[in-house]
């Protein structure tokens, strides 16, 4: 049985008018008396500066690959109550919808099976359940799967819980349904997320609008972020009411207005703004040269009863980003500039490059490499090669920055051979 | 694929049994038939761990498969 500890060092860490991690596990422990020993063991590392967590396991539950990530005190002796303390992932609703009821189901669930910690919602979008011994682990997952009908998320080497925005359930600015391409893209993987298949973790991330609420750029293998390829929707009308201050026309929509901004000025806060520099005022009229557009979102966000995105909408995918384990963090490159994403082909589009990707990677990406640093060692000419996608502008950042893309032998009239005679004549050595 | 199933899984478990390393990337396992497509290797090894031939070990980030008297077990 778990016991109170001395935390002299934890005890710092509640001072000061933050929130407190610590103050909440003293409070958990009351019912959970495992929590002292989170604590003790905590205490115990910031004395010895290491862990005291052993990395992984065998846990699970059967017929599943991922979902449940095992933790061991290395020191169970001293902390019984945190001898095993796995963690459970709990897929995520699409747009993250839940009922209260629902809430209160799965804290009961947690309550009767674990210590009662939870992260929510975790970096790859799921719920996390944190602590609970190996025999918890079946009964937890019959009840979850059978009495509230959810199921658990992804981990491993296995494809992530997908995880989308709002979308268009609530967003004006979504150009396809997340929700829709999140949920159905779920139920099309069952086997690669709840069972490895890859040479390490891969995500999908599903935003509406380059505005990317769910960082999907940043954080996803394979990012699927709405645009339009048509030009920014204009009510000049509106325009002139932002300009002229009208109060139903607040900028950002209101948001932040607790402060005094003073009076809104669309050449400081819009047009000098634009990182393309692709807006201007002609009069009162308000010009955009949509050609230069880079989809950055922010005249849009600003004076949002003014523009809106254009009519015709889909998504760019965007492959490759990654947390800084090796190499650095880096964002997905943009791949595809423009696809449309209907359910009237049930995403076939997305599919066949999803699959085209995955195929490639398995064969090619190295142990623990995320496709983004396989496409780095590659280079990004072999990997559109490999994706039967013609370079085009949209895949380099800049003129000059990086348009290596070589010619291939077959491409060039002629191939490598030439007259060296004849090469003579012209240019003299 | 070059090897049926059946002996694809043998492959499996005899490179299982046999390498020095205890537990093996999915990669690892490729070489049972470098003809074979990966998923199909993949869908092959995780068949053999529904039948107790292989067991998972997870990190949390990256997954493993061993033979179960091979394996790392922390609860042991």
């Amino acid at each position: 049985m778990a016991k109170q500890h001395k935390t002299p060092l934890l005890d710092e860490l509640e001072k000061g008018p933050w929130p407190s991690f610590v103050t909440d596990l003293k409070q958990q422990a009351e019912t959970k008396p495992e929590c002292w020993d989170i604590l003790g063991q905590l205490e115990l590392s910031y004395k010895d500066r290491i862990t005291h967590w052993k990395h992984g396991g065998i846990v699970g539950v059967f017929g599943y690959g991922g979902g449940i990530v095992g933790r061991y005190s290395d020191v169970p002796d001293q902390f019984p109550g945190v001898e095993h303390f796995h963690t459970l992932r709990v897929a995520q609703p699409s747009g993250m919808y839940y009922s209260t009821e629902n809430l209160r189901a799965l804290m009961d669930l947690w309550e009767k099976y674990g210590s009662g910690v939870t992260n929510i919602h975790g970096s790859t979008g799921d719920m996390i359940f944190l602590g609970t011994r190996t025999e918890n682990l079946e009964p937890l997952f019959w009840d979850l799967t059978h009495n509230l009908g959810q199921d658990l998320g992804g981990s491993g080497s296995n494809l992530r819980t997908p995880s989308c925005c709002l979308g268009v359930s609530r967003c004006e600015w979504s150009c396809y349904d997340t929700q829709e391409v999140c949920h159905s893209l779920t139920m099309h993987y069952q086997d690669e997320i709840h069972r490895p298949a890859f040479p390490y973790k891969f995500k999908f991330k599903f935003s509406g609008c380059p505005n990317d609420c769910v960082a999907a750029i940043a954080r996803s293998d394979f990012a699927v972020i709405g645009t339009w390829k048509d030009k920014i929707r204009i009510d000049q009308a509106a325009v002139k009411k932002y300009i002229d201050n009208d109060p139903a026309y607040p900028s950002c929509g209101g948001a932040h207005k607790g402060r005094d901004w003073g009076k809104f000025d669309i050449r400081k806060e819009v047009l000098n703004l634009c990182p393309t520099r692709c807006m201007w005022m002609e009069g009162d009229e308000l010009k955009i040269d949509d050609a230069e557009c880079n989809r950055c979102m922010h005249c849009i966000n600003v004076m949002p009863r003014a523009l809106r995105p254009g009519v015709e909408k889909g998504a760019s995918i965007c492959i490759g980003a990654k947390a800084p384990i090796l190499d650095g963090a880096q964002f997905g490159t943009l791949i595809i500039p423009f696809v449309q994403v209907t359910k009237d082909n049930d995403f076939q589009d997305l599919i066949d490059v999803i699959e085209k990707v995955w195929d490639w990677w398995m064969e090619v990406g190295k142990n623990r490499e995320r496709v983004g640093e396989t496409m780095q060692r590659v280079g990004l000419p072999t990997f559109l090669s490999v994706m039967e996608i013609e370079p085009m502008p949209q895949h380099i950042q800049e003129p000059r920055s990086n348009p290596y893309v070589f010619w291939k032998e077959e491409e060039v009239p002629g191939g490598w051979e030439r007259d060296i005679v004849e090469f003579r004549k012209r240019h003299a050595a | 694929m070059a090897l049926s199933t059946e002996e694809l899984k043998k492959a499996i478990i005899e490179k299982a049994k046999k390498s020095p390393k205890p537990q093996l990337y999915i990669k690892d396992f490729y070489e049972c038939d470098p003809d074979a497509k990966p998923r199909d290797i993949k869908k092959v090894a995780n068949a053999l761990v529904t039948e107790g031939e292989l067991m998972f070990w997870s990190s949390g980030s990256t997954t493993m498969y061993a033979r179960p008297d091979r394996i790392q077990n922390e609860e042991k």
